[in-house]
């Protein structure tokens, strides 16, 4: 891996809330986390469990009703989380960072072509003008496999596919040329094919440019192909972080476990498959202990009182769960999962 | 398999869009059957026409040409009254872009309960309340969701707000546009769970629309492959996944990625290049290349397909 260990980002003791009509929702619950120079990090987990609002808080893009409650976010010496203007996002936004947002259809303007929305940002990111910019913007177009560009250029968004839309949108955020690039659910609306080429794309961008990208997606086959690391998310906390082959083969949390065996990949056809029993948190009410434990079938009793802190697990691998104290009772992962976890060893083993 | 009943009908669809220099022909002569209590997945390159064929179904996009009959009776062109509401109850479509597909300004209990007020499928008030908390909790939304409105919640839990609207209509066939593809693999499976419970119990038609290949292959009974706007390949879906032969459909099936790193770093994808068929020569068509199984193929092709498939047996 090509990555060194500096941050390029780093998130302190961050608590992110909403009002809604007089209530207070917690989304964020007092999370750390380092982004590094060139790497690649995925963020998985539960939905509604914060991976949007962790994101878009870093760029300045969360709702009206959301704000930064404490803590920091920190980049280039500045701390994103003190800013208070549009102004002083646009220093950050689009040049730095660039999202590609959750819902394509909300960040395309429905009443300008494309290829507008694209040479805007070509324009005002990479400073081309005219037929130079039009033929970035073409180029662009193509790098995301749409095809017969100068045609789709002049077209609006609601005569794309739904894939297709996502693929504009990745489009402009590539071209704002940004250091960090925030993917979230970047190919749920594309085949895999056109997946693997996107994804080889960003891979190409990252190994050229150093760019650093967090993908956010539920899409377990796409972070075993593109993350180095995984940060597994949980009712606004990050309750595991580790190199992506720690969390796949030697996940500690036991939502990290129930995660992986829900995947189709290890039910049986006309089976149930499994599935986590109960519902995820009031996000209304205070969490006490490790937000996961009314649901999981390990919970000791201290769960249920003192949120767990991150026990070690090797250099690169932290896991929140009480099960990792040294006086906990031992407790294997399911047994389907063993098997799981013994394939993946023995890849490991030969490569 | 003859013995079947079938609910859909897709007859030549051909649907085209915009005129002139700008015509676009998005569903180039389709045809298939869809049967009485099975899953039928449409699967295919981004833009080659599957939300395009759901919502033709649904009577949002015009059918230019050819015909689609539920229960062998016309739905697209003009329908009687009592035809249209009937239709409007039993078909529902869980639509792929969620945001989109919300009204912004009402709230979800609303949302949920639209078609439930417009068909008037409730006994009173109590009753359509029980319909919607029901509809949120079978999706692992909690019922206090329904007081918000749709921009409040994330991207998945907008998802589902789409699928409980469809579920709680209780409709005989469920057109489902990538319905799952914001959830997380535990309420993915909460969700495919609830929707195999339905079709037991209800015996419910599912048209399954989606990208992900794994849960495809998990779910359906039969699939079909879509490229540019045509079938290209039709069959059983364990078929399907153990003898492709439509060279797309081979590229398609490379390039599922899997949840293992190892496997992934070193993976070769098949690419698919449409100019290796001689069509110019020798046009293809759609062709029953064994019981259930159909690609579109030339003679040429055909013989190869034949041949591999009898390779197939022996081993
Ligand atoms: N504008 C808002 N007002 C109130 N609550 C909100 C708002 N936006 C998000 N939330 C809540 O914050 C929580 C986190 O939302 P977020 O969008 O980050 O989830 P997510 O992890 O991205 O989920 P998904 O995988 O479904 O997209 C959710 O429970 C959601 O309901
Ligand atoms: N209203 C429209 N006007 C013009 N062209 C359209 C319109 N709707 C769809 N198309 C075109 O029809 C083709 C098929 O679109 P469709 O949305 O059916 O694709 P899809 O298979 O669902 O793709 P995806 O997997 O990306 O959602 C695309 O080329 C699209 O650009
Ligand atoms: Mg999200
Ligand atoms: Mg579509």
């Amino acid at each position: 891996m090509t990555q060194t260990q500096s941050p390029i980002l780093t998130i302190q003791n961050l608590v992110i809330k909403f009002t809604l009509r007089g209530r207070v929702l917690t989304a964020i619950r007092n999370i750390s986390l380092d982004l590094y120079k060139g790497e690649n990090l995925a963020i998985v987990g539960e939905s509604g469990s914060g991976k949007s609002v962790l994101m878009k808080s870093i760029m300045g893009l969360l709702d009206k009703n959301g704000y930064i409650d404490q803590g920091q976010i920190l980049y280039n010496t500045q701390d994103l989380a003190q800013f208070r203007t549009e102004r002083e996002w646009l220093s950050i936004r689009g040049k730095e960072v660039a999202m590609v947002t959750q819902d394509p259809m909300t960040s395309l303007n429905p009443l300008k072509t494309i290829g507008k929305q694209i040479e805007e940002c070509v324009h005002l990111h990479q400073d081309l003008k005219g037929k130079v910019a039009y033929e970035e913007t073409l180029k662009l177009l193509k790098d995301v496999g749409i095809h017969d560009v100068e045609k789709r250029y002049k077209q609006y968004p609601h005569e794309f596919s739904g894939g297709m839309r996502q693929r504009i949108v990745i489009a402009i955020a590539l071209a704002c040329k940004p250091k960090i690039l925030i993917c979230d659910e970047p190919t749920t609306a594309l085949d895999v094919t056109i997946q693997a080429q996107i994804l080889q794309l960003l891979k190409n961008l990252q190994q050229k440019y150093g760019l650093t990208t967090v993908y956010i997606t539920h899409d377990l086959g796409v972070v075993a192909k593109v993350a180095d690391r995984i940060a597994v998310m949980y009712a606004g906390d990050v309750i595991e972080i580790g190199k992506t082959h720690e969390i796949f083969f030697n996940g500690k949390h036991p939502y990290t476990w129930a995660l992986i065996s829900s995947l189709p990949q290890l039910g049986s056809k006309g089976e149930q498959l499994y599935s986590i029993k109960g519902t995820p948190p009031n996000l209304f009410q205070e969490i006490k202990g490790d937000a996961f434990a009314p649901r999981n079938q390990y919970a000791l009793k201290i769960d249920f009182v003192e949120r767990p802190p991150f026990f070690q697990v090797s250099d690169t691998h932290y896991a929140r769960t009480w099960l990792l104290d040294p006086l906990a009772p031992k407790v294997e992962p399911p047994e389907a999962l063993q098997a799981f976890f013994a394939e993946g060893r023995r890849y490991a083993h030969e490569s | 398999m003859s013995h079947k009943e079938v609910v859909v009908e897709v007859k030549n669809l051909k649907v085209v869009f915009g005129k002139g220099k700008n015509k676009f022909i998005a569903i180039d002569d389709v045809s298939f059957d869809i049967f009485k209590g099975e899953t039928f997945g449409l699967v295919g390159e981004s833009g080659s026409g599957k939300t395009t064929i759901g919502r033709a179904i649904m009577r949002i996009n015009e059918v230019t040409e050819g015909q689609i009959l539920y229960h062998g009776k016309k739905l697209n062109g003009k329908i009687s009254k009592e035809w249209d509401r009937e239709i409007t109850q039993k078909i529902q479509m869980i639509f792929q872009d969620p945001m989109a597909s919300l009204n912004e300004r009402a709230k979800v209990d609303y949302i949920i309960s639209e078609g439930l007020i417009n068909t008037k499928n409730f006994k009173n008030e109590a009753d359509r309340q029980q319909k919607v908390r029901n509809a949120l909790l079978n999706v692992g939304l909690l019922p206090e969701f329904s007081s918000r409105f749709p921009h409040e919640f994330s991207g998945g839990q907008r998802q589902r707000i789409g699928i409980a609207r469809a579920l709680v209509m209780e409709p005989e066939f469920i057109i489902a546009d990538e319905p799952i593809s914001a959830l997380d693999v535990s309420i993915r499976a909460q969700v495919l769970n609830l929707l195999a419970n339905l079709q037991q119990q209800n015996d419910l038609t599912y048209l399954f629309i989606a990208h992900d290949l794994s849960v495809v292959r998990f779910i359906t009974d039969r699939t079909a492959v879509i490229y540019k706007g045509k079938i290209v390949e039709l069959a059983e879906t364990e078929k399907l996944f153990a003898n492709p032969l439509h060279p797309y459909t081979r590229a398609l099936l490379s390039a599922v990625p899997e949840p293992n790193p190892y496997k992934e770093r070193d993976k070769v994808v098949e690419i698919y290049d449409p100019s290796q068929h001689n069509y110019d020569i020798q046009p293809p068509s759609f062709i029953e290349i064994e019981e259930g199984h159909f690609v579109l193929a030339n003679e040429e092709e055909l013989e190869r397909y034949r041949t591999s498939l009898k390779m197939e047996v022996s081993k």
